[in-house]
């Protein structure tokens, strides 16, 4: 079915429960069709296709990785970051098709667009039967725990002036998975790390943020010494396991490289700490 | 149940099977140009225009195209001759074995609809979703160059 309005998406998706999928464009819905799914409810007529700005970037669910590619308003936000992973994410056929909204309510846990979300600071606006704002984090965790609220926006806060996001992904070819995959926020004042959000993903489960590396930087200069600190860090930090694309030890390795490359580049493109 | 869609410029009503895929009932319509590869949105044999942009049919559902305008490889000729992406694909040989060349094709037409003059780069990213099993890209990539030329000389609605 195709409902016209969130209200109307939701009071179909409620009323089936877990019979019903909401859908941007469908291709998860398609991949992963199991028998308990009996309908799905198309959000392409809701009117959630758009990139806005709103202090910083409010982009609409059914917005397909295309769309935010060829956005304006996206090339501008923080160096044009989600341009450079999103054109990157599967292949033109898949991004003409998926949307982000899609991604984010399939979680896959080698899913690119996840880490960079959380080192972005990524709230999604939701609605269950009323509209509210969560933290990403926080949706995630809502999520693990069988919650489904209908996505409809993704809000990234305006950045400070000096700050940068850089994401490293590893995957056995450039179409594949990620084998494991990394995105840094890093904001300075006065050459000293003001804030900073390291998120990893694929280890392989879901990507999820590094708290305990992310204060061990606060204050900190980023001369290679801290960046190195943290990035071996970051190995020890990640929940890595084996599975058929690769071993704990490995994504270990790949984890504080990632992290290393990420600080370091997100360091160069706010001109060095001194 | 029954959805309408335009195919190739003409209004078609189909009934659909639950779960049923946009390529599926392509191939059913009589629109062989639409390969199967891997019903999993890797090999982009399946493309087509679903509202002006290439995507995997494979991958939506047919009930998805309720409404929509689709533009399959046979729909890109005019009046007997055939477009100008066609046409390269033939002069540089870029055919091959045939295969994956409609969705090669079709990835090749949204491309220059979007971006006329492409740098190879370009070229290839925007193939980067079509895999050829047989031969080789060389002279797909050669085939859209010379298509963009082409276009650029004298016009066509893509």
């Amino acid at each position: 079915m195709k409902p016209a309005s969130v209200e109307e998406a939701w009071a179909a998706l409620d009323e089936r429960g877990r019979a019903a999928k909401p859908i941007g464009g469908g291709i998860d819905a398609v991949l992963y069709a199991t028998p308990e799914t009996t309908a799905v409810v198309d959000l392409s007529g809701v009117g959630l296709t758009y990139v806005r700005e709103e202090d910083g970037l409010a982009i609409g669910a059914t917005t397909t990785f295309t769309e935010i590619v060829e956005s304006p308003l996206a090339r501008e936000h923080l160096g044009g970051i989600l341009i450079e992973v999103l054109e990157k994410v599967a292949s033109p056929l898949q991004r003409n098709l998926g949307t982000i909204g899609g991604t984010l309510g399939s979680a896959h846990p080698w899913s690119d667009v996840i880490p960079l979300l959380l080192a972005l600071d990524a709230a999604l606006v939701v609605y269950d039967g009323r509209e509210r704002r969560l933290p990403l984090t926080e949706y995630l965790a809502g999520r693990a725990r069988g919650e489904r609220p209908l996505i409809t926006e993704v809000r990234l806060p305006a950045p400070p002036k000096a700050s940068s996001c850089t994401f490293e992904g590893f995957s056995a070819t450039g179409f594949d998975v990620a084998v494991l995959n990394c995105a840094c926020f890093v904001a300075l004042e006065a050459g000293r790390c003001a804030a900073v959000r390291i998120a990893v993903g694929g280890t392989p489960a879901l990507a999820v943020r590094m708290p305990a590396v992310e204060k061990s930087l606060i204050g900190a200069s980023l001369d290679e010494e801290a960046i190195d600190r943290a990035a071996a860090l970051t190995g020890e930090a990640i929940d890595a396991r084996d599975d058929r694309r690769a071993t704990a030890a490995y994504r270990r390795v790949l984890a504080c490289v990632g992290a290393s490359r990420c600080l370091r580049r997100a360091v160069e493109k706010l001109g060095g700490t001194g | 149940m029954t959805i309408t869609l335009t195919i190739n410029g003409r209004r078609t009503t189909a009934t659909i099977e639950p779960g049923e895929r946009l390529s599926d009932l392509l191939r059913r319509e009589g629109f062989m140009g639409v390969k199967i590869g891997c019903r999993a949105g890797d090999c982009g044999a399946c493309a087509v225009l679903l509202d002006g942009r290439a995507v995997n049919s494979c991958l939506v559902f047919a009930a998805k195209a309720d409404g929509a305008e689709v533009v399959t490889v046979e729909g890109l000729e005019r009046e007997g001759r055939l477009h100008p992406v066609q046409e390269a694909f033939l002069d540089e040989g870029g055919i091959q074995c045939g295969y994956c060349t409609p969705g090669m094709v079709i990835s090749a037409v949204d491309l220059l609809s979007r971006n006329p003059d492409p740098t190879e780069g370009e070229i290839r990213r925007a193939l980067s979703g079509n895999l050829c099993r047989c031969t080789g890209y060389v002279k797909q990539i050669r085939a859209v160059q010379r298509a963009a030329a082409a276009m650029k000389g004298g016009g066509t609605d893509a």
